[in-house]
């Protein structure tokens, strides 16, 4: 005991004070909730309350039998990594090359501008985001069936029916895609910019035009935000915003919306399954850990660096 | 200089091109608030013909004039407004305290501390479990959980660790020198030095509390005195329910309604928008030289 007293003096133990705060607050708020995925050995569905399925109830491993059983599960797992797929191949380039183009236009005001409209919508929630494109989409009042009667796809007397499932996945990418691509390209576009500006004038001499210098110097010296963030965004595959799935969400499309994170909350919540939501929790965190680890290792080996 | 100034003004067609790219980008991205804006201000009825798309046709206050005299608008706007202020000032104090801890080089056992906030970003248990501890603390259906499970967010803290760091160790030994403890270092001369970057973090915060539905839906009994104002939107528009109680006129209907209602929402947002994008680059920039 001595020693300990002797190794930190009175400012060693201040500072532990408000570091340790900081991790008193995640042990309860993020720590304590992993042990809650005990849960989900635990025979607790249908209990009054998640205490009591918690405390009152018999250990089993029915919880994942029952899963893996669960054609639904199934059914919703595949729905999710679809949907997250396609949504990754097109809403994880997008801020790199918008980035990419921003940092071609030599006006600064121009710039600005963009930016300034572009990042709008990321600080506006998911209700009224998903309110309004609900609005935009509806077939009388709304804007989208007019456009795309100017490409022909649709007519005034035989309207498409934006809310058919069919369309749920290419509305979710492209309202994803406007929600998020300005916002996105901010940490790139602050890398591009940390670019010294020497490398392009040497490339100008030697004649390199707009796609060389985008190529060669500017995609190369931001590649390690990028494996960051892709690394982040395949550990994500199965999971979404509930926020904004929750708000899309409805009985005519439930066949296409239904993803993960949603089919948790319904078991959960609606249904007061609390042993197989949190069965469903686990699995999504282990797949997650999986995709991380993998994809970490892969670009170690491939790009010589990861996360970790 | 010559050849700079000639550079600027000549004619790129692939500039024109890219330009013409973002701003059709932007076009579509502002739109969809213009016209929310323009439904807004429409005949509820005459907007179901269809055709109002940039412009008011038939002009009226009536939709505004319902939401205002929904008394469930009025509580759910002061539940959010109280946990933006209380929210956001107490995650304020709290975050930039633990980055001080954590930025300073004397913090013992600062890779255990380093580890267990970092592996938090990338496990968390999921909602059932969460809901279980929102439970054991008697947080369900209480007001606070609204505010104490926000007091803190890792990434919040790299945010501001980073920035402490870049502040000079001469002024904290000056201070220490005189006898200032860590506590009064952080509250006297840290704070105050750190104007951009509170500012910055203050705005994230509150912007997420003021968008914030979920605890609403998953942690109280969804009775109408604890509702937030997003939550108070969620079920105007998923339900398509008018308003209930005071003034329902023939000339509104629930969509043109629900406009009104998520102009009013947008427009504290509008209003810091501009302080929000002098920072956040900085900001977001910040937080991802640790990342």
């Amino acid at each position: 005991m001595k020693e300990i007293h002797k190794k930190f003096n009175s400012r060693n133990y201040q500072l532990l004070f408000m570091a340790g705060c900081g991790a008193a607050f995640l042990l309860i708020f993020s720590y304590l909730p992993m042990f809650g995925i005990l849960l989900s050995v635990k025979d607790g569905n249908k209990s009054l309350n998640i205490l009591q399925a918690m405390l009152q109830s018999d250990w089993t491993l029915q919880n994942y039998v029952d899963l893996v059983a669960d054609e639904k599960f199934w059914s919703v797992v595949w729905n999710t990594l679809g949907l997250n797929v396609l949504s990754l191949l097109v809403n994880f380039p997008a801020p790199i090359l918008f980035a990419l183009l921003v940092n071609e236009v030599r006006s600064k005001h121009v710039r600005k501008t963009i930016q300034t409209i572009t990042n709008f919508p990321h600080f506006i929630s998911w209700v009224i985001f998903g309110g309004i494109v609900i609005a935009l989409t509806d077939m009388t009042t709304g804007v989208v069936n007019p456009v795309l009667e100017l490409f022909g796809l649709s007519s005034p007397d035989n309207p498409v029916d934006l809310n058919m499932p069919q369309y749920f996945w290419t509305k979710m990418i492209l309202v994803s895609f406007i929600k998020n691509v300005g916002w996105g390209s901010i940490i790139y576009i602050a890398a591009i910019s940390g670019i010294s500006p020497e490398l392009y004038e040497a490339a100008i001499i030697d004649g390199a035009g707009r796609w060389d210098r985008a190529v060669k110097i500017t995609l190369p010296m931001i590649a390690p935000t990028i494996t960051v963030f892709l690394l982040l965004n395949i550990s994500r595959l199965l999971g979404n915003s509930f926020e904004q799935f929750y708000v899309f969400q409805n009985s005519a499309n439930l066949s296409k919306s239904e993803v993960l994170a949603t089919y948790v909350y319904s078991t959960g919540f609606t249904y007061r399954n609390y042993s197989t939501a949190a069965a469903m929790s686990f699995f999504e965190g282990v797949i997650a850990v999986i995709l991380l680890s993998t994809s970490n290792f892969i670009s170690k080996k491939l790009a010589g660096r990861g996360l970790f | 200089m010559e050849i700079k100034r000639k550079k600027k003004f000549k004619f790129d067609i692939w500039e024109a091109v890219i330009v013409f790219v973002l701003a059709l980008l932007a076009l579509i991205t502002l739109y969809p608030f213009l016209y929310t804006l323009a439904g807004s201000f429409n005949d509820g009825n005459d907007f179901e013909l269809g055709g109002v798309w940039l412009l008011p046709r038939k002009f009226t206050l009536q939709n505004y004039a319902t939401i205002v005299a929904d008394g469930r608008f009025w509580v759910a706007l002061g539940n959010t407004v109280l946990r933006t202020v209380i929210g956001t000032t107490l995650a304020l104090l709290f975050t930039s305290g633990v980055a001080y801890g954590m930025s300073q080089k004397e913090l013992p056992y600062k890779g255990f501390f380093r580890t267990f906030n970092l592996i938090t970003m990338f496990f968390s248990g999921g909602i059932i479990p969460f809901f279980l501890v929102v439970n054991i603390l008697g947080l369900y259906n209480n007001f606070l959980v609204y505010i104490l499970p926000s007091l803190y967010s890792v990434y919040n803290m790299i945010v501001m660790q980073s920035f402490f760091r870049g502040i000079s160790q001469n002024v904290r030994e000056a201070a220490v020198l005189d006898g200032a403890n860590e506590f009064r270092v952080w509250w006297s001369i840290y704070l105050p030095m750190s104007t951009p970057v509170l500012a910055t973090v203050g705005l994230w915060i509150a912007v997420m509390h003021w968008n914030s539905y979920l605890p609403t839906l998953l942690y109280t009994d969804k009775a109408e005195s604890i509702w937030t104002l997003q939550y108070y939107l969620m079920r105007i528009i998923k339900d398509a329910s008018m308003p209930e109680g005071g003034l329902v006129s023939e000339n509104v209907t629930a969509q043109t309604v629900s406009f009104a209602a998520m102009v009013l929402a947008m427009l504290p947002i509008v209003c810091v928008y501009p302080f929000l994008q002098k920072h956040f680059a900085k900001g977001a920039a910040l937080g991802s030289v640790k990342e």
